[in-house]
């Protein structure tokens, strides 16, 4: 059958989705067959390990294919290199490595707490700094700048710290009022966003304007060209941890996204995994936005994506949301550092990209009776 | 074996919702709840349910205070179809009648193809399962409600509450979905708790009857003794008549219709 094939082959599936032939797709359904998810997160990742490959090889400095397998041959062997080859395998060990790596820790983080709180907060228009978490690390990573005697690794220290008090002011502040616990927190995280961002607002009219606010507002447009051995080192444990535990509890996801009452009555305690989850979520873009700055839109969109091509079940929505966000990740960085001599910040990347590509999102998905 | 309520009262806040609740529901039992808008009909079903915990008094299950259990013990043993419902995903339909499983599962565990049969047995129990592939958003308010049906349903309770059941769907669904309820209490002995807008559906099903006040249970009893003029003129604040229809049944309708 027609639809059928269309239906389990991923490619021809985004076609369709793509080119508005839903229909064709199947007026009813939304979400895709069990064959159809499993080529699709095979497709998935074959395209990141492509990508991931691709970007090794990018770069200001042209290392060619034979020179990194010389490397890696090297590397594992323990024969030394050529001369030649030593400044290259340094380039590509100590820069472009972690910074692959790290891309796609990042990507996945986002993209998938931003799938828990669409979920929790039953909106799809919510990006996982709706809790002021963002606003807080901007303000924490400003201040470590302005104050004297600080450092990178300070402005980290206290991006975390600061991203995660916010995370908490919400909560507290959602906890004290009580009713409508979903509502209030949203509203809480809007208080928490602007309160953090007014005195965002008071550093950088205080900072020196010729060193620390242009390092401000790099900070708050993100790059990846910090990345190093030790980031990979921090965020992978804690990254990964938070992510297994999110995978784990996919199913719930579904169970909570109907609203405290029905959770409750499907034998769920929405309170307590509400908890959990925002403070793993919060955890993961605490330390994803002290490592790299700001990532604008990759944990709104990437959800959004998933759910057009897999449909909202997240136990296989949360999965292809991860592999798609380290594959966006990574690939926006690859435009960041090669689309002009001098680096991109990477906000900039993904948020060209984003924007228009979510209003298309929008546009496509008018008819599933969400939007 | 049954489900018994001892002197419970609910608050909003300062607002006095339930005052002095107590009966009791038996095996194989369908229980009406009857009363007008704003009468507590919706929270007492709340505070069987574990929704709402109740600010004095007991809620026994087969002798176990249910409102010390977790969610999820409740859940295994109480379902319920909720009155008012909230947009969500655009999930397909089996994919919510399945979640009736989740109290069944362990925290990290996905339904199983043995879980999406029986919510497909379910949903073939209230006549509906040609809208498992559907998407849950896109179907009209009737078959929602028979879906949520289902969902209760393969929650396997031996409590079943429902909450205005008969909102949304048509004429004939109204009768097949109470009729189906009516078969699966007797057949399966489950506890059946409904409150409802229509006395005539009440007296056609119900085995018991509770009428709810202002918050507080005005009289509860067999169909025969409690559906009577007087108790629902009282309880509708309208006069009613009882209008006989032949073969021994009755309607209740307003007497200003009648006349």
């Amino acid at each position: 059958m027609a639809t059928e094939s269309i239906r389990n082959n991923p490619l021809k599936r985004i076609t369709a989705v793509f080119r508005g032939r839903r229909k064709v797709l199947d007026p009813h359904k939304t979400s895709l067959g069990r064959t159809g998810y499993r080529r699709l997160q095979y497709a998935t990742l074959t395209g990141l390990v492509l990508l991931a490959i691709l970007s090794l090889h990018t770069g200001r400095l042209d290392i060619s294919s034979e020179e990194i397998r010389s490397i890696l041959w090297s590397a594992g062997t323990g024969i030394p290199l050529d001369s030649e080859l030593l400044s290259k395998s340094l380039v590509f060990f100590q820069v472009r490595l972690p910074r692959c790596i790290l891309a796609i820790l990042v990507g996945m983080g986002l993209s998938a707490s931003g799938a828990v709180y669409q979920a929790l907060f039953r909106n799809p228009l919510v990006s996982p700094d709706i809790l002021g978490v963002a606003a807080g690390c901007t303000f924490g990573a400003a201040l470590a700048m302005v104050i004297p005697g600080s450092s990178f690794a300070l402005v980290r220290i206290f991006a975390f710290i600061f991203g995660l008090a916010a995370v908490f002011s919400a909560l507290g502040i959602a906890k004290a009022v009580g009713v409508k616990p979903i509502l209030i927190l949203v509203l809480a995280g809007m208080v928490v966003t602007s309160f953090f961002n007014a005195f965002v607002m008071i550093l950088k009219y205080m900072a020196d304007p010729y060193n620390q606010l242009p390092a401000i507002v790099f900070w708050t447009m993100g790059s990846f060209s910090r990345a190093a051995w030790k980031d990979v080192h921090t965020l992978f444990p804690l990254v990964g941890l938070g992510l297994v535990v999110i995978v784990m509890l996919r199913y719930r996801l579904n169970v909570l996204s109907l609203g405290d009452m029905q959770a409750k009555s499907l034998g769920i305690n929405p309170t307590m995994y509400r908890v959990v989850l925002i403070l793993i979520s919060s955890l993961i873009v605490a330390l994803t936005v002290a490592t790299c700055g700001q990532v604008c839109w990759i944990g709104l969109i990437i959800p959004h994506i998933a759910r057009t091509l897999v449909g909202p079940n997240h136990k296989q929505m949360l999965p292809i949301t991860i592999t798609l966000g380290g594959l966006f990740m990574l690939l926006a960085d690859d435009i960041a550092r090669s689309i002009t001599t001098a680096e991109l910040p990477i906000s900039i990347v993904t948020s060209l990209i984003g924007a228009p590509l979510f209003a298309f999102l929008l546009y496509k998905n008018r008819g599933s009776g969400w939007i | 074996m049954s489900l018994s309520c001892q002197g419970l009262h609910f608050y909003y806040g300062q607002h006095h919702a339930l005052k002095d609740i107590s009966f009791e529901v038996k095996d194989a039992c369908f229980c009406a709840l009857l009363g007008r808008n704003g009468s507590g009909k919706t929270t007492l079903l709340h505070c069987m349910n574990g929704i709402l915990k109740p600010s004095s008094g007991t809620l026994r299950l087969d002798g176990v205070d249910i409102t010390r259990g977790s969610a999820r013990e409740i859940a295994r043993n109480v379902s319920m179809v909720p009155q008012e419902r909230s947009e969500m995903f655009p999930f397909d339909v089996l994919d919510v009648v399945v979640m009736g499983r989740t109290p069944f599962l362990k925290m990290y565990e996905s339904p199983s193809q043995l879980d999406y049969a029986m919510a497909k047995k379910a949903l073939a129990m209230v006549g509906a399962e040609k809208l498992a592939p559907r998407n849950f958003n896109r179907i009209s308010g009737g078959e929602r409600q028979l879906a949520l049906v289902a969902r209760a349903l393969v929650q396997d309770p031996s409590t079943l509450l429902l909450d205005e059941p008969t909102n949304h769907l048509d004429f004939k669904n109204q009768y097949l979905l109470l009729n189906q309820i009516k078969t699966l209490c007797r057949k399966r002995g489950t506890r059946v708790v409904t409150s409802m807008h229509d006395p005539n559906m009440a007296t056609l099903f119900a085995d018991r009857v509770i009428l709810l006040k202002y918050g507080r249970i005005v009289a509860q009893g067999t169909v025969t003794d409690i559906m009577t003029e007087e108790h629902l003129s009282d309880l509708y604040e309208t006069e009613l008549k009882k209008i006989d229809i032949g073969t021994g049944r009755s309607v209740f309708l307003p007497a200003s219709v009648t006349t």
